[in-house]
């Protein structure tokens, strides 16, 4: 006697597909980050670029200790510090501007200054601060050494 | 005549295109995931106007932790050249030497300073002057978004 043979349909289970496509994206959010990838721009000078801006031709800003700043001396808020240096720059588009900031300061401070002046473009203010000094310690260093006291710290006093 | 009563159509939630739409959130995601060299949390200062950082960009930590066994605050240095994950460094003059191998590669990497806004400026300013004499030019002080930009 001859039997008769049923062809079994061949079939790829896919019931489980969903849950593990599930789990996945659980897994991919529950790992993703938000993550910083911004921020501002700083150039360093290279060692041979020591050469200190001229000093009475610069804007002077000064971080103290306690986050006030001063600019050329007078005591600012920090909305006030682009209107202050617009004409100068407008005068003078390479005029820099030295940031110096105190030690004790925080560095939120300092950046808060740093963001302030950046925020000038030339589509907007019709000028940009192009030349922004941030001294390290050893160009401070340095120009005690080449003048016997910190000018960053002297200027205003 | 009696009619039957007419037949209620079974209640049922369509989920043939759910395995679609599972695939793509799966394809979102495996696109947007980057491969992050550094997840230590650190406060950043603000910012309002900042700019992208570049890929494979070196990345210095400075970042405020307290120290579950004494409870005292310190300020713990990591680095990453861009490639591995951060790894935690002394202090400044380690940045120094990882800073130099990074700048004799490639004078042009970008270094991302990543500091928490409270730290002191005295010990920012003390990386950034390492970081300087290591040779390294281009750097980014890691910001987060302030109100406008």
């Amino acid at each position: 006697m001859k039997l008769k043979k049923r062809a079994v349909e061949s079939e790829i289970p896919t019931a489980s597909m969903a849950d593990i496509a599930f789990l996945l994206i659980i897994f991919f959010m529950v790992t993703a980050v938000f993550s910083a990838t911004k921020g501002l721009e700083f150039k360093l000078p290279k060692e041979e670029e020591n050469s200190p801006p001229e000093e009475e031709e610069a804007v002077f800003v000064k971080v103290a200790a306690d986050g006030s700043f001063t600019v050329d001396c007078k005591p600012m808020e920090i909305d006030e510090i682009i209107p202050y240096i617009e004409p100068k720059l407008l005068r003078n588009p390479e005029k820099p501007v030295i940031l110096y900031t105190d030690g004790a300061a925080e560095y939120q401070d300092m950046i808060r200054v740093y963001d302030m002046l950046g925020s000038a473009k030339e589509d907007t203010h019709g000028f940009k601060v192009k030349n922004i000094a941030v001294p390290t310690r050893s160009e401070v260093q340095d120009y005690i050494e080449l003048f016997g006291l910190n000018p960053f710290e002297a200027r205003c006093s | 005549m009696r009619l039957s009563p007419p037949k209620r159509p079974a209640a049922l939630i369509p989920t043939a295109s759910m395995a679609d739409i599972a695939f793509l959130l799966i394809i979102f995601f495996m696109v947007t995931t980057v491969h992050e060299v550094d997840r230590t949390s650190v406060n950043l200062p603000l910012a309002k106007f900042r700019t992208d950082t570049e890929k494979g960009a070196a990345i210095v930590v400075m970042a405020k932790q307290v120290d579950p066994s004494d409870g005292i605050e310190h300020l713990v240095y990591k680095f990453s050249d861009g490639e591995e994950m951060s790894k935690i460094v002394g202090g400044p003059r380690d940045i120094y030497f990882e800073a130099t191998a990074v700048v004799s590669k490639d004078p042009t990497t970008q270094f991302i300073l990543k500091a928490d806004g409270t730290v002191e400026y005295d010990k920012v300013d003390e990386m950034l002057d390492q970081m300087r004499d290591a040779g390294v030019q281009n750097v980014l002080l890691l910001t987060q978004q302030g109100t406008e930009g």
